[in-house]
């Protein structure tokens, strides 16, 4: 029932893309919205069906490698971890395509788009989404990478989908640095394979201890790269020339937590994390969050504000992972509560986004003003965005970030409580600049762009209404699910 | 019912009401009336509560839910300091909802929809606040507080002070509160719970084997209350923020938002901390910054022409007096436990009465500006008295009381705080130097309420200015709140005995005497020591003095001695003045006073360092790494495809070259294997 119900996941978003490339564009949007809201309501069953124990189920292997070595290499797995990245891809998912069945039209005053790049544009994003499943439900690393690269590609594409000189590059920029990331995947892939015969999450314990924290320095650096850490964090912010539905949803909420899931896949499989790399871990992740922030300040552009701010977002998942690295449980636990927690809410921030550029035809900090006057449900959908993701009570991310602080203090000496004030920092610096940021765009005096404009079509204001509601709740099942990892 | 579940009710029907003025916000009236209701209702249920509280037989605490990841529970627990808390809030967000009904009218190019659904969600975050026996839960509700209030300050979003002030209002006390949070983080730490009791245990702990970090920690808690009620210099941003909303939220904020400070510094100093040298350490450091506090926000009130900003100081100067009261009271409770005793009964007095008293300014001032359409003094003209009497008579009723003119409730508290003041400096000499600060600085807020009623409401009407007197919604709480402070002034024992319960069912104050020890058992407050009497205060007697003398003053001067009054011109030296030429204006009150203390409140202008360009680069890295690297990279592919030349030629030489090569690397390195 599991087994079938977590292949469907996978599966059906894949045959979804191919049906939906090929037909008209009434049909392609109808066909995406359908297939893409099934994959939810499969992925939110198998969660409750799966709760609270793990799952995992053998699908094949690869004879030749040995009757040992070469068995169960292909599965699927449900286990606490990978729930939570399974309901955001999907759920995310789901509303990311509902709300571009209006926002990728010739409407758009942003960028529009005609109904012959519409059959393009769902078979990548539907592709993503059955790539990320396959990430959410990979039973072990090789299974993993294959479907890691493959939502590599599926980024390229959808980066460079408007073909302009300027998303071209970025698409390429993106995929060079991901894939270059990627190789060292592949490397300590390999040296796991060889040494251990296996490519289970747990063999990684299984090597000795020197070579252990290679395979975790190299792991690292690919998960940096896709996940936009310094010193990798260029490509993030000139990937924003994606449609902004694609910005919320791959490199805000999904694909971006392709390499964060890894990180703490590997902190979680109990293999002993050598405190070397730990210490790595978290000097690399809180260096992250600081230069994302010092970033803030100059971007005019919203969508690249938010970019940065994705960035640091990382960085504290990260860091929760270099916690769990340096033995606090709560700490990883925080890590991936906050996959969930700012995948909501950085998707707010973006649809908000995308709202108002879709209006007004403008993403500008600077000419845009008095926008709530015309958009009011937009305007508060940003500042819920806002609040939950700087870490406000009762909103979401409060609730991820207070793990992550607790977690900190759980590690003993002076790191503790260093990483848990510099923190704190960031969050009030960043909350600070995201209000003011807020106050200039949706408050004050409206400008030209800002007038006689409303709020967008009923599909999209329908969409930014459910997130807002996620930024309140998803905590709600999100702890009960984390409180089970590392246990 | 028990109390959790009529909490339950309160804070669903806010939240219901919340929803349906949103649901209604088009039309203005009824939505108003809407709120009005839902808050009555939430009012009502507050006040069974408070009484369940005070009964014989108070309901346990409850746990609601659980966040066992983090050790956190939303424990529910009205003892009777929350019950103090709840009955204030019952009272304050009623009158300032059903004041809002008809005042709001005046953002008519407003939505409601962003006032009475935060203002609603306002008041379920305060009752919060005060009923949460959980510290992560307390943040949770304190912030939420904090947030709405947020949108209230920049209600008027054309305004670019007043965004201005709700995010400086809105930074600033979210640095306070993450400071708060690291510290009950670092106690969840040992305590292993965010529960009240067991952090007083860890704390208790924490003071024994390292005390300098629990003062840390005790500081990070002192600067987050401090800065939520307004002490200076953490308060600053209350003066920009407190005018910046609409007059109901004002009065709403003054009325009840400031007092957290106060609870949570009641809360932590005798609940989470053991009584024990620290407490007293602290109580210094409360009085002392109650004490500038005061000085400062009185002195600066002075100076004001906006009549809410001037409010504002006045909020920073009376949170002194609070601040003062209560500090002296920890400092005093281990060396003579009665003066200690009192002097916290005197803070939270002084924190109810100013509640009445600065809520009924803050809405006559409100009423002012719907009527007028201004809140500036010099604007205001004066002699508008006359055709608002009612709010005139409210207003100067709340500042006698403010000023603490006998026999209103101002001054009862400020006698219990002088008193024991002047008792504890036979100890303590320098609390004798705290008192005579306090009152010079009643009489300075004397001075500056003669400057509000001066310029708003005496001297001649002037002309042809059509002004009437404003709806009895906006009225009628006014009349509550001026009456209450009349009631409370004449009847100090009344609100005093229910005070005292809330400060001895914390468990740091749980030693103390009872009150009839302190304050005897009659109607009038008698401070006994060793059997006699040191001070009494008896405001029923002098009150009926003052109706004799007014009523002689009355009867016997001006009909008795039949003295005409005349209606004439105002007139100088033999002739007749224009009104304009002749009025004192406002912005003249006091000059010498002002120029002497013009620099008291430091007014500072901070640049943000710029950042340097080069570390901007470094951090940069496409522009010294990878794109240089690509450009080298594509460099080479062209210099390999020069190569490509289409001369067949050439491709031979080059398998030839490429054969020696191989050939020779096989001789050279292959070579001694056969």
């Amino acid at each position: 029932m599991l087994k079938t119900l977590l292949a469907l996941v996978v599966l059906l978003p894949a045959a979804g893309a191919i049906v939906a490339g090929l037909l008209r564009p009434r049909a392609t949007r109808a066909v995406a919205v359908t297939t893409s809201f099934a994959v939810a309501v499969l992925a939110v069953a198998a969660a409750w069906l799966g709760y609270p124990g793990g799952y995992r189920a053998s699908i094949g292997g690869m004879a030749w490698l040995g009757p040992e070595r070469g068995r169960d290499l292909f599965g699927l797995l449900l286990d606490p971890l990978s729930t939570i990245v399974l309901i955001v891809v999907t759920v995310i998912g789901f509303l990311t395509v509902l709300y571009s069945t209006k926002y990728v039209r010739e409407q758009n005053r942003d960028h529009a788009v005609g109904p012959e790049d519409q059959g393009r544009y769902y078979f990548w994003l539907l592709a993503f989404l059955a790539a990320m499943a396959g990430v959410a439900t990979a039973p072990n690393f090789l299974q993993l990478f294959v479907f890691w690269e493959l939502t590599t590609v599926c980024s390229w594409a959808l980066i460079s989908f408007n073909r302009s000189e300027k998303s071209l590059k970025a698409g390429f920029k993106a995929i060079l640095m991901t894939h270059a990331g990627g190789l060292f995947f592949l490397v300590a892939l390999l040296v796991l394979f060889a040494r251990t015969g296996s490519f289970g999450f747990d063999a990684i314990g299984q090597l000795e201890p020197a070579l252990r924290g290679w395979v975790y320095v190299f792991l690292l650096i690919a998960a940096s790269a896709k996940a936009a850490q310094v010193p990798f964090h260029t490509w993030l912010p000139d990937a924003m020339e994606a449609p902004t539905p694609i910005s919320a949803y791959l490199h805000a909420a999904a694909m971006v937590k392709a390499g964060v899931y890894l990180m703490l896949r590997a902190v979680g499989a109990g293999g002993g994390v050598p405190h070397g790399v730990g210490i790595l871990l978290a000097a690399l992740a809180l260096t992250t969050i600081l230069v994302a922030l010092s970033f803030y300040f100059v971007q005019d552009d919203l969508k690249r504000l938010l970019a940065y701010s994705t960035i640091a977002h990382l960085g504290y998942i990260m860091l929760g992972a270099a916690l769990g690295a340096l033995g606090s449980t709560v700490g990883l636990q925080g890590g991936a509560l906050h996959v969930l927690t700012h995948g909501f809410s950085k998707a707010t921030l973006f649809l908000c986004v995308g709202a108002v550029a879709y209006v007004t035809g403008s993403r500008s900090i600077s000419a845009l003003g008095g926008v709530a006057r015309v958009m009011p449900l937009t305007a508060t959908a940003y500042f819920v965005g806002v609040l939950s993701v700087t870490g406000i009570p009762p909103f979401a991310c409060f609730w991820s970030k207070l793990m992550i602080v607790a977690g900190a203090l759980q590690v003993p000496g002076a790191l503790g409580v260093t990483i848990m004030v510099l923190v704190l920092r960031e969050s009030l610096i960043a909350f600070g600049w995201m209000l003011h940021v807020g106050q200039r765009v949706f408050f004050g005096a409206q400008t030209e762009l800002a007038r006689a404009h409303r709020d967008p079509p009923l599909a999209m204001s329908a969409v930014l209404v459910l997130l807002m509601i996620g930024c309140l709740v998803v905590p709600l099942f999100g702890i009960p699910l984390v409180r089970l990892i590392g246990g | 019912m028990t109390t959790v579940v009529l909490l339950q009710y309160a804070v669903g029907a806010l939240l219901l009401g919340a929803l349906a003025s949103l649901a209604t916000a088009r039309s203005r009236r009824l939505s108003g009336w809407i709120s009005v209701g839902f808050v009555a209702v939430a009012a009502l249920l507050l006040w069974v509560v408070v009484l369940r509280a005070f009964s014989a037989s108070p309901d346990p605490p409850r746990a609601l839910a659980h966040i066992p990841a983090v050790g956190a529970a939303l424990i529910v627990h009205v003892d009777a300091l929350s019950a103090v808390f709840l009955a204030i809030i019952a009272v304050i967000s009623l009158l300032t909802t059903l004041y809002s009904v008809h005042y709001m009218d005046r953002f008519a190019h407003d939505t409601l929809a962003k006032y009475y659904p935060v203002l609603l969600v306002l008041f379920a975050g305060i009752i919060g606040v005060v009923v949460t026996a959980d510290f992560l839960f307390f943040l949770v509700f304190w912030e939420l507080m904090t947030l709405a209030s947020f949108f209230l300050v920049v209600f008027e979003r054309e305004n670019r002070a007043a965004q201005r002030a709700g995010l400086k209002y809105f930074v600033v006390n979210q640095a306070a509160a993450l400071g708060m949070l690291a510290a009950a983080v670092v106690l969840w730490r040992s305590a292993g719970s965010f529960d009240f009791e067991a952090m007083r245990a860890a704390l208790g702990q924490l003071l024994a084997t390292s005390p300098l970090r629990a003062h840390l920690l005790l500081a990070l808690l002192f600067i987050g209350f401090a800065t939520k009620a307004g002490v200076l210099p953490m308060g600053s941003w209350l003066p920009d923020a407190y005018p910046a909303a609409p007059s109901g939220a004002t009065a709403a904020f003054g009325g009840t938002m400031t007092k957290l400070g106060i609870y949570g510094l009641l809360r932590v100093f005798l609940h989470l901390l053991p009584l024990s040298g620290a407490t007293t350490i602290w109580g210094g450091i409360i009085a002392v910054a109650g004490l500038g506090s005061l000085f400062v926000g009185t002195l600066t009130a002075l100076q004001q022409d906006d009549t809410k900003r001037l409010m504002s100081f006045h909020v920073i100067g009376q949170v002194g007096y609070m601040f003062l009261a209560v500090g002296m009271g920890l400092l005093l409770l281990q060396t003579s436990p009665a003066l200690g005793a009192l002097a916290l009964l005197a803070g939270v007095f002084h924190m109810v009465n100013h509640s009445l008293y600065k809520s009924c300014l803050f809405l006559g001032a409100g009423a002012l500006e719907y009527r007028a359409g201004t809140r500036s003094l010099a604007a205001l003209g004066g002699g508008l008295g006359a055709a608002m009497a009612g709010t005139a008579t409210c207003a100067l009723l709340a500042a006698l009381a403010i000023a603490g003119v006998p026999p209103l409730n101002g001054f009862a508290s400020k006698w219990l705080i002088y008193a024991t003041g002047i008792l504890g400096a036979r100890s303590m000499s320098l609390l004798a130097v705290a008192v005579v600060v306090a009152m010079f600085i009643s009489l300075v807020t004397l001075a500056s309420f003669v400057k509000y009623l001066g310029g708003s409401f005496l001297g001649a009407p002037a002309a042809a200015r059509p002004v009437r007197e404003v709806p009895w919604p906006m009225l009628a709480p006014q009349v509550i709140l001026a009456g209450a402070c009349v009631g409370f002034g004449l009847l100090p024992m009344l609100p005093l005995r229910y005070l005292y319960r809330g400060i001895i069912g914390l468990p740091s104050a749980a030693g103390l005497p009872a009150l009839t020890e302190l304050l005897g058992s009659g109607p009038n407050l008698a401070l006994t020591d060793a059997g006699v009497i040191t001070a009494a205060w008896g405001p029923l007697p002098l009150a009926l003095g003052l109706v004799l003398l007014a009523a002689l003053c009355y009867w016997g001067l001006q009909r008795g001695g039949e003295a005409e009054v005349r209606d004439v011109p105002v007139w100088v030296c033999g002739e007749e003045e224009e009104l304009g030429a002749v009025r004192y204006p406002p912005g003249s009150f006091y000059r010498p006073f002002k120029e002497a203390f013009h620099g008291v409140y430091p007014t500072l202008h901070g640049q943000l360092p710029a950042f340097p360009p080069p570390l901007r680069r470094a951090l940069d890295p496409d522009h010294w790494l990878y794109y240089p690297i690509a450009r080298a990279s594509e460099q080479a592919a062209r210099g390999v495809s020069r190569t490509h030349t289409g001369v067949l030629q050439v491709y031979l030489l080059w398998i030839i070259l490429g054969a020696i090569a191989v050939l020779s690397i096989i001789l050279l390195f292959g070579g001694g294997g056969t």
